[in-house]
């Protein structure tokens, strides 16, 4: 789905990004160019950037978990 | 003939919601021609120049009413990469935006006695549901028949 259509940019791309290291909307914004045309896309994007890293942060946690099993 | 301040701004806000449903429409449609799927192209054609053509009225109404209409706000598109995201994405604005703003509307214009308008917006309120009755017939197409199945009558016949 596209999240930013002023800069054509999908949900994909920004989660790329973030697995990349973008950590903040203005990484994002400096990167992919989001949010900074009509800028109504700012609450879908940082929606996005949390969904990612809250995910990232659940597949660190779970990897702990294995190694501890081990 | 002058009315509520309540009245104009409950028209504007379904006029925003009009407008943004015109590109959403229109944007979908050619993306659909572009991927060579002529009947979603014409079948969201007509349904943009048709919120075109009641955008026109809404307009003419507020301006009756001694109100701007607002033209320069415009809500966020729902853009899909594929068929069924874009048929997500437009089921997502009737029900979420466009079907929201006329209720709204017409409770405000029901309540304030303007009838006329009323009247008006219960018939965009008919188009808006026959528009999420086409959505949702073409989604759960696409789920009995499976999505290239659906795809193949989409496309225009070479002969």
């Amino acid at each position: 789905m596209y999240v930013c259509n002023c800069a054509g940019v999908t949900k994909r791309d920004i989660d790329e990004a973030v697995d990349r290291g973008a950590r903040s909307l203005r990484d994002l914004r400096r990167e992919l160019n989001v949010a900074a045309d009509c800028c109504q896309c700012a609450c879908d994007v940082k929606r996005c950037l949390r969904e990612r890293q809250s995910m990232a942060q659940e597949v660190d946690l779970s990897t702990l978990g294995l190694a501890g099993a081990q | 003939m002058k009315a509520d301040r309540k009245v104009i701004t409950a028209l504007n806000a379904v006029l925003k919601s009009q407008l943004t449903g015109i590109n959403q429409y229109f944007l979908h449609a050619r993306m659909f021609a572009n991927w060579g799927f002529e009947g979603l192209n014409e079948s969201h054609y007509k349904t943009s120049i048709k919120l075109m053509k009641e955008s026109d009225k809404l307009i003419e109404r507020i301006l009756f009413l001694e109100g701007l209409p607002n033209l320069q706000s415009l809500g966020k598109l729902q853009i899909g990469e594929n068929v069924p995201e874009a048929l997500k994405g437009d089921l997502g604005y009737e029900l979420g935006s466009q079907h929201k703003a006329i209720e709204q509307a017409i409770e405000v214009t029901a309540g304030l006695h303007d009838f006329a308008s009323e009247e008006m917006l219960r018939g965009l309120l008919q188009s808006c549901e026959d528009n999420i009755d086409g959505l949702e017939t073409r989604l759960s197409l696409i789920e009995t028949m499976g999505l290239q199945n659906y795809l193949q009558t989409q496309v225009e016949d070479d002969d």
